[in-house]
């Protein structure tokens, strides 16, 4: 409390001087929160850490002179461990679709002030009055290149399901999002028809696939750990990390037909300290030329939908943004209600034997 | 007496108080809200936790045979061999301990692989035509545990076996004692507590063990830390997290006492 009235009158006493000197502009009447001395970020780290430095700290930094310090990793317990105790370190979180969901329902975010982020460019599902939709990822099939050659790769599903036509050791992610839908999928359930989930079908169908899966991977980077190493020759994983290892030259290929298409999202817990200079930074990730920029470093493009107009053609190829028709959204809103239930389910039938 | 005894430990018990005792009574009172006993009945109640649960403790179990297996011998050549060694061996046990968990699990992951180095060198050589699966199973996941851990065990075996008066084996050598018999007459009972101290805080450290099992399990290997992890984060049920943490504790503690027991009339005879 003490801080927040030093940096106010400090600011006031600023203004004040700036006015006698008669320097001051119409700009400085609009009473602007006072600027704190950084604004505290936190997202999931790594690579897009970097990426996210490069594509809209460093601009915001400039522009506003408050310094960006960065905190990792996601934490939806520890948000709420945040809000409820009153003490928010963070001003802005990176957040999972479905988390973001409930911790808006839970009352644990601010709302945005859309007088501060435009979002008139974002498409419908990206409106929710508490969650910045930043950036957009798919889970799709990578595969190396050098064993299934030519284009022989698994197209779809039921594909991946057909273990005699597509031989090879696979892995998918330990946890029932998207794979319950890719199950339903493979058992001829329509793309446009997941909701809500049959759980029997989706398990039914799972257990033909379970002695198949080598490994169940549980964090980002083993997909594409798992290719790279050979360890197995086809896996489930996120655009982004594929999009890494083939640009740095690996045997390995995206099928995207049939992805899992899912938001990245930011929002501002309740009670940040500094809530307008979040909504100022949420307004850095909106322009489009930046968003531009993130992606061709990650493979994430955002949902402003004119950013895809200052990517590098060559980049385009490897963005989801290119294949959203053969592609479905996974549903937050399902997930956010059957999320604990599918888990439990999930945990089950991964200590069944066979 | 007792008081000056007392006084300076103070510090180290208000410590232990703040940031001990009284998260774990608020976590308890947690595990009770609106005062029903429902996420104990679901914890003790269901198939899938108490398989879980069961599963946690034959790891730990399993982890701590094989660091006591693998940390006596080493811990007794390192109290007893020259300086040099023993300074030698210290480094190759305390070395690893220094180094992320995680990057000691991706380093697993690279030797044990399917092209792994491991695997390449066997089936190079002609020993074996096919890889042998050491990894996504729970051949990995026991490997990787007991090398993170195996220091724990290691450390109070050494400085029991350094205790040990070198007199007394020498005496009882030079009445004719066969080497077996010096081990298990004078410095089995004599490291009784070192190895108690060892395989406590491994099996403790085990049941919580959490980024190990998932990487080289292949997720195959579920243990209770994963469970509480997922109602804490991802399901934000944090009674039910309390309760499984409490079952957990409980059981810890039964486990200690029993050992504990066990001990002490092993040195009593």
């Amino acid at each position: 409390m003490n801080i927040k009235h030093l940096h106010r009158r400090h600011a006031l006493s600023l203004l004040g001087g700036a006015a006698a000197v008669g320097a001051a502009g119409p700009a400085f009447a609009q009473a602007e929160p006072a600027k704190p001395a950084q604004l505290v970020v936190n997202h999931s780290g790594g690579s897009m850490g970097s990426a996210m430095r490069k594509a809209f700290f460093i601009g915001f930094e400039k522009k506003y002179g408050i310094k960006v310090v960065e905190t990792s990793p996601v934490d939806f317990g520890k948000l709420r461990a945040m809000v409820d105790s009153g003490n928010v370190e963070w001003d802005l979180t990176e957040i999972g679709g479905q988390d973001a969901i409930r911790a808006g329902k839970a009352n644990l975010l601010e709302k945005i002030d859309l007088k501060v982020v435009d979002r008139s460019k974002y498409p419908a599902t990206a409106q929710n009055p508490y969650v910045f939709a930043s950036s957009v990822y798919t889970t799709i099939i990578g595969y190396r290149n050098d064993v299934f050659k030519n284009g022989s790769q698994p197209k779809s599903w039921a594909d991946w399901w057909d273990v005699k036509k597509f031989p090879g050791a696979r892995s998918m992610r330990n946890h029932p999002t998207d794979n319950l839908e890719f199950a339903l999928i493979a058992d001829g359930v329509p793309k446009d028809k997941l909701y809500p989930i049959d759980f029997d079908r989706a398990f039914k169908k799972l257990d033909q696939i379970k002695p198949h899966i080598t490994v169940w991977w549980s964090t980002g980077q083993q997909p594409a750990q798992l290719l790279l190493d050979k360890e197995v020759v086809l896996a489930t994983g996120w655009n982004g990390r594929f999009y890494d290892i083939i640009k740095k030259g690996a045997p390995v290929a995206i099928e995207w037909n049939e992805g899992a298409l899912k938001q990245g999202s930011f929002a501002i817990p309740r009670g940040a300290k500094s809530p307008y200079w979040a909504n100022k930074m949420l307004a850095e990730l909106a322009v489009p030329q930046q968003q531009a920029v993130y992606a061709s470093e990650l493979g994430y493009p955002g949902l402003n939908l004119e950013s895809l107009n200052f990517v590098d053609p060559k980049v385009k190829p490897f963005l989801p943004t290119a294949y959203l028709d053969q592609q479905f959204w996974i549903s937050d809103e399902w997930y956010a209600e059957n999320g604990t239930k599918a888990a439990e389910l999930w945990n089950a039938w991964m200590l069944k034997k066979g | 007496m007792k008081s000056r005894g007392f006084l300076p430990a103070l510090p180290a018990l208000i410590l232990l108080f703040v940031f001990f005792l009284f998260p774990v009574v608020r976590m308890l009172g947690f595990s009770v809200e609106g005062g029903t006993f429902d996420w104990y009945a679901k914890a003790l109640g269901e198939e899938l936790y108490l398989r879980v649960f069961w599963n946690t403790f034959e790891i730990a179990l399993l982890v701590t045979f094989f660091c006591l297996l693998l940390g006596y011998p080493l811990g007794f050549l390192m109290a007893t061999t020259t300086p040099f060694w023993a300074t030698a061996g210290f480094i190759f046990v305390l070395l690893p301990l220094w180094t992320s968990v995680l990057v000691r699990t991706y380093a697993w992951m690279v030797l044990l692989g399917r092209n792994g180095v491991f695997n390449r060198t066997l089936i190079e050589s002609g020993i074996i035509a096919d890889p042998i699966p050491l990894l996504h199973n729970f051949t990995g996941v026991l490997i990787g545990m007991v090398h993170v851990l195996l220091p724990y065990m290691v450390l109070p075996i050494y400085s029991a076996v350094r205790k040990v008066d070198p007199a007394i084996p020498a005496a009882a050598a030079g009445l004719g004692a066969s080497s077996f018999a010096i081990f298990r007459r004078i410095y089995l009972p004599l490291t009784l507590n070192g190895i108690f101290a060892g395989s406590v805080l491994v099996f403790v450290l085990s049941l919580g063990f959490f980024i190990t099992p998932a990487l080289l399990g292949g997720g195959r290997v579920m243990m209770i830390a994963v469970l509480i992890e997922q109602q804490v984060r991802e399901a934000l049920n944090w009674p039910f997290a309390a309760a499984l943490s409490a079952v957990l504790l409980v059981f810890t503690f039964a486990v200690y006492a029993l050992a504990q027991r066990l001990t002490r009339t092993e040195t009593a005879r």
